[in-house]
């Protein structure tokens, strides 16, 4: 899963970068709104953390500019300001939930993690798929009832096709949820984790679908 | 309205009252007492009248009846009046021209009619009498004429209490008008103070001026005026708390997360870059509160706390030291000018040096490495001017003319200063009476001037030695 945060506070974008990045997210962060327009209009995010008080470009123009272009990636905006009418703008604005500074890491992580929920349009917090369930909050993983130890990398890969389990997802959007900007990835490290998650979970958990990407199997086949 | 303290009467109307009160009692006894002399000059006239016409009467008689006048005496004693009023007792002594009296009435006055013809006052029985000595025509004979004068005071005080009794009656009923008058020409006033009454403190909107009596426009137009600051004080103020909080809360959030993420990482460069993050964050957010306070402190001061006369070379390269100390691995280069023979400063040098710190602070902070910082004095026509300049990218022209607002933060300053710099440097300069500018200079570069502080006059540079 791929986040973008927007936050001009370097002491506090560095922090949520990392507390996203223990939640094995790929986070790629930008210090102002017009820096987050181009990445958001550049790369496929599953998720915004977004500061309401930017330089330049404010979050609120940010949020409106992103869905008046039809950007659906859903929003968590951070904002200082505690009053209803900040909170209503924001909501109103199409954000779809906030935060209040100073906040705490896990009821970021939580908040993100019922976006990314709802977003998949499951209510359901645990992801499950012919018998591989995957609980997003614990990042436990388990086949058949038995507890499966997963990397990060290997983690987040099944997270990224879980999520939406009929969709095809290509190398390159695989890719992108693995990694933020500035990390390196080989060449061919999306197919060493399909490899592995494929050791793990039968070699038709994953289907390879020729030209396109990848695919989990159907849930009767 | 009607507050009445230590015996003084505050209220307009009791006061108005009072006044038009104390005029009309006093018209109305000068009235009174002009009247009466009036009244009683006349009578004396009317007096003196008479006692002539009685003399001349006399005189006409006496000619030729010298000796008829034995028996003419009691026959003329029917005229001497009665114990009316307006027939006082009249008294008559006649003579013959050496002085020697012929007949006298039985009561009249012990008075020598040989005396100076004319009119004369004497006191007998306890009573102002007016006699009237005259002689004939030919020196003949002499008449003296004497009545008591009780008659022309009493008319008198008759005419004046005519005059003035009306008034008497007429007075209360003039009062009451003026009362119900000046009730009517204050309401405005009380539905003024009703209308501000009414108001809560969030209204502070003008009062409406259409209605109000020519003489109360002034006070309402003041308060008008005062209910605009107040409201832009409030505005600034609910501004400036709604900016602290979000200044306060974002190192606070970021001290939190970071703390938060050393506690959950179990990979230890992660951990430890967490708790750098930490240590750095709290040696911000105490900044950031230091100069809150010292804005805080600043804030209420109309004038710098104290003035004295400040050595500008020692201010200047204080400052420039200070800023080397703290930021010891900046590359820039810093220099100060002062001019030969420069005139001490007269300001607050604590303020002064805080200013110029905070300019060389933002310059060492926002410029490239290798780059030049200067701080200057120029002085002219008993003013100076201090200027911190550098020869970096300046600052966007959008953003000049909003670098001394609080929390407002320029260009690359953006996510890392507190905003508030800039904020405490106009501050100072304010309260020196100086004003601060700054601008991107022509060949590239940023300047900050504090103009117009003042320096020491020329004749007490002789104090500045001790």
């Amino acid at each position: 899963m791929r986040l973008l945060l927007v936050e001009d506070d370097t002491l506090l974008g560095d922090g949520i970068r990392a507390g996203l990045m223990l939640a094995a997210y790929a986070v790629d962060w930008v210090p102002d709104g017009k820096q987050a327009l181009l990445a958001l209009a550049d790369h496929s995010y599953d998720a915004c953390v977004l500061d309401l008080g930017l330089p330049g470009k404010d979050g609120l123009t940010v949020l409106r500019e992103m869905r008046g272009r039809g950007d659906q990636t859903p929003v968590l905006l951070l904002t200082a300001r505690d009053t209803a009418e900040d909170k209503i703008a924001g909501l109103d604005h199409g954000a779809d939930d906030y935060l209040t500074k100073p906040f705490d890491l896990g009821e970021l992580q939580a908040r993100i993690r019922a976006l990314l929920r709802r977003a998949g349009g499951k209510a359901q917090p645990l992801l499950e798929h012919c018998g591989v369930s995957l609980d997003p909050a614990s990042k436990r993983v388990s086949f058949n009832g038995q507890e499966v130890p997963l990397s990060a990398r290997e983690y987040a890969l099944l997270h990224a096709l879980i999520s939406q389990p009929g969709h095809i997802k290509s190398r390159s959007q695989l890719e992108e949820s693995l990694y933020a900007w500035g990390d390196e990835a080989g060449s061919n490290t999306v197919e060493v984790y399909i490899h592995h998650l494929r050791k793990k979970f039968g070699a038709d958990f994953i289907k390879t679908v020729r030209g396109l990407g990848y695919q989990l199997a159907d849930k009767n086949g | 309205m009607r507050l009445r303290n230590r015996g003084r009467i505050h209220s307009l109307r009791w006061r108005l009252l009072a006044g038009i009160g104390a005029a009309v009692l006093l018209i109305w006894l000068l009235t009174g007492w002009f009247s009466y002399t009036k009244a009683q000059h006349e009578a004396e006239e009317l007096m003196d009248g008479s006692l002539a016409q009685t003399a001349r009467l006399l005189l006409a008689i006496t000619h030729d009846n010298e000796d008829d006048l034995a028996e003419l005496v009691p026959r003329l004693a029917t005229v001497r009046g009665a114990e009316d009023i307006y027939e006082p007792p009249l008294e008559f002594q006649i003579g013959l021209g050496d002085g020697r009296v012929l007949a006298r009435s039985p009561d009249a006055p012990e008075f020598p009619i040989l005396g100076v013809a004319g009119y004369s006052d004497i006191i007998r029985h306890n009573e102002a009498w007016r006699v009237l000595n005259a002689v004939s025509t030919d020196g003949r004979y002499r008449v003296q004429v004497a009545q008591a004068i009780g008659l022309r005071d009493r008319a008198a005080l008759e005419v004046a209490t005519q005059t003035v009794l009306p008034l008497l009656f007429i007075t209360p009923v003039l009062i009451v008008l003026i009362y119900l008058s000046i009730s009517r020409a204050l309401r405005p006033l009380e539905q003024l103070a009703d209308e501000v009454a009414a108001r809560t403190p969030d209204s502070l909107d003008a009062l409406t001026t259409n209605r109000v009596p020519t003489e109360a426009r002034p006070l309402v137009v003041a308060i008008n005026r005062l209910f605009g600051r107040v409201a832009r004080t409030l505005d600034n103020e609910r501004q400036f708390t709604a900016d602290a909080a979000h200044e306060l809360r974002t190192p606070l959030a970021a001290l939190k997360v970071q703390a938060q993420v050393a506690l959950l990482s179990g990979d230890t460069p992660m951990r430890e870059h967490a708790l750098q993050q930490i240590a750095g964050g709290v040696d911000r957010a105490s900044h950031l509160v230091d100069q809150l306070l010292r804005l805080a402190r600043l804030d209420p001061l109309s004038s710098p706390p104290e003035i004295r006369s400040l050595d500008p070379e020692a201010l200047l390269l204080d400052s420039l030291n200070a800023v080397r100390q703290a930021h010891p691995q900046a590359t820039q280069q810093m220099l100060a000018r002062i001019p030969p023979g420069a005139q001490a400063l007269m300001g607050d040098g604590d303020l002064l040096g805080i200013a110029l710190r905070n300019l060389l602070d933002n310059a060492v902070r926002y410029t490239p490495p290798a780059s030049s910082i200067r701080v200057e004095l120029a002085q002219a026509h008993g003013r100076c001017d201090l200027r911190v300049s550098d020869n970096g990218p300046g600052v966007p022209p959008a953003a000049l003319a909003r670098l001394g607002e609080r929390f407002y933060r320029a260009g690359q300053a953006a996510g890392k200063g507190n905003g508030l710099g800039l904020a405490i440097v106009a501050r100072i300069a304010e309260l020196h009476g100086a004003q601060l500018s700054a601008e991107n200079l022509p060949g590239g570069g940023f300047a900050v001037t504090l103009r117009g502080l003042q320096t020491q006059h020329p004749d007490e540079q002789s104090d500045k030695t001790d």
